[in-house]
């Protein structure tokens, strides 16, 4: 049986302000838990667009069979951390940041599996690109400029 | 099955069409060959020396010490890429940001990282705000500097200038001396022509630069928050007759990745504010064009942002267009920080 993560947002929608609190709460399901090998939550932003994927994690732990009395690591696991002010989510043209709460399980035989769980960070509207410049001056400014000593 | 056979691999947007645990294993598997190879050569060299020693062979020009430091290098690099290729097979690459990330942290590096703590990859504003200005708080600095433009053109000239004319001189000599070499009078001619258009460009670079004179763009505070208000004060020196003279705030995204070979970039611009344009008037020698004026950040503005190969850039970008010169354009980064000024938070 492939194992199942299952991850959940301990918060109200999946909106977050900068230097909020995230909670999350995530499990495997699996029948035998002898077969995890190690087990991985982080909360990580990531790029997405035309470049190169970027990537960073704010928050990051890890388990393994060893640190456990039984070797039972299939959960409930909770953890918190406070989210920072920088990158917010950015739902750009050619540069997109995203930020999600990624669990990875690695297995003792076959390949690991991992899910993932989005959320904003930030209120950030969509951009798209500028095809016909705004040519507005957003008020009217002093015209001389031997006025400016006034 | 398609993609274990396979062999030339393509990425499609951020995704990969192989295995990836393939391409690490054949990674792993190139390193490890030219590490055993660097071992195994530069042992039965050494080796061989030691057994029986051939003292003239260390003189240099005949080659065992070059041989000595490919080999070398073969050992340390395909060593050193062999270990980062197994480390980085068995670890994700959240992982590893996180073992990058603690290393960053610890204070050893603190100094040597500009970027602000507060705000993780928002780039840092300590170059734009150590300069003070004549009428605002900061003078912005210009990201582009004429000098080493230049520099490089001059370079450039000067070193493709005095091959050609030795060329040209060889080749006019052979003329003259009745033994033409027809070759020699074929290359020469697109090497003239390259630094004719070289010199060309240089004294344009150089009449761009004296004759449109220096821009300067003041700022009342920095760094920028979105929704707030902030003034500048633009000054434009040189003896111009100018088509239209522009300042503007500008919003680009810029993307670097590879294709081949090649890095490339590309820029993407999501927002352009005009803050002044004027046109058709002159400027006169000793009285810069001074414009000031007020300018507001979108309340929605997204931060300055700057990752390895992604960054959200914001610029005061000044453009004109005279009559006697190109168009020229002057950008003056500014830094955005999220959230609300530091007096106004909560």
């Amino acid at each position: 049986m492939e194992p199942v993560v299952q991850i959940r947002l301990l918060h109200p929608g999946s909106r977050f302000t900068p230097g909020e609190a995230l909670r999350c709460e995530y499990h495997v399901q699996l029948d035998d838990p002898s077969q995890i090998q190690a087990l991985e939550a982080s909360v990580m932003w990531f790029t997405e667009g035309k470049g190169e994927e970027d990537l960073a994690v704010q928050y990051f732990e890890r388990h393994v069979p060893a640190d456990y009395v039984g070797g039972d690591m299939r959960g409930p696991w909770q953890f918190s951390t406070l989210l920072p002010r920088s990158p917010l989510s950015y739902p750009g043209v050619i540069v997109k940041v995203r930020w999600c709460v990624r669990v990875r399980v690695f297995l003792v035989r076959g390949r690991g599996v991992a899910a993932e769980v989005p959320f904003q960070l930030g209120n950030l509207p969509p951009t798209r690109a500028l095809l016909r410049p705004t040519a507005e001056p957003p008020r009217a400014d002093v015209e001389a400029s031997d006025e400016l000593d006034e | 099955m398609a993609k274990w056979i396979r062999v030339w691999e393509k990425k499609r947007g951020d995704r990969r069409t192989g295995s990836r645990l393939l391409g690490d294993l054949g990674e792993a598997m190139f390193f490890a060959v030219m590490f055993l190879l660097g071992v195994a050569s530069l042992g039965y060299l050494i080796g061989s020396q030691v057994i029986e020693p051939t003292p003239e062979l260390y003189s240099l020009g005949v080659g065992f010490w070059l041989l000595v430091i490919v080999l070398g290098s073969f050992v340390l690099i395909g060593g050193g890429s062999l270990i980062f290729a197994l480390l980085r097979m068995g670890t994700s690459a959240e992982r590893r940001s996180a073992l990058a990330q603690r290393a960053a942290n610890l204070d050893l590096f603190t100094k040597a990282l500009p970027r602000e703590r507060g705000y993780p990859t928002v780039p840092s504003d300590e170059n734009l705000t150590n300069s003070p200005g004549v009428v605002l708080a900061f003078r912005l600095p210009s990201t582009q500097s004429p000098a080493w433009r230049l520099s490089a053109v001059l370079v450039f000239c000067v070193v493709w200038n005095v091959t050609s004319v030795g060329l040209l001189v060889i080749a006019v000599r052979l003329w003259q001396s009745g033994r033409p070499d027809w070759v020699l009078t074929v290359l020469v001619v697109p090497f003239v022509a390259i630094g004719a258009w070289a010199t060309y460009y240089l004294l344009r670079q150089m009449l761009i630069h004296t004759g449109v004179g220096p821009t300067h763009v003041e700022v009342s505070a920095h760094p920028f928050y979105p929704g707030e208000e902030y003034e500048f004060y633009l000054t434009q020196a040189g003896r111009l007759r100018l088509n239209f003279l522009q300042m503007a705030l500008v919003c680009e995204e810029v993307a670097t990745f590879q294709q081949g070979t090649d890095v490339r970039e590309e820029v993407c611009r999501v927002f352009e504010q005009v803050l002044y344009r004027g046109e058709d008037f002159s400027i006169d020698w000793g009285i810069p064009f001074e414009r000031r004026g007020h300018l507001i950040m979108p309340p929605d503005a997204m931060h300055s942002f700057e990752s390895g190969h992604n960054a959200v850039q914001w610029n005061l970008v000044v453009e004109g267009k005279t009559r006697a010169w190109p168009h020229f354009s002057r950008r003056f980064p500014i830094v955005v920080h999220p959230g609300q000024p530091p007096g106004e938070r909560l």
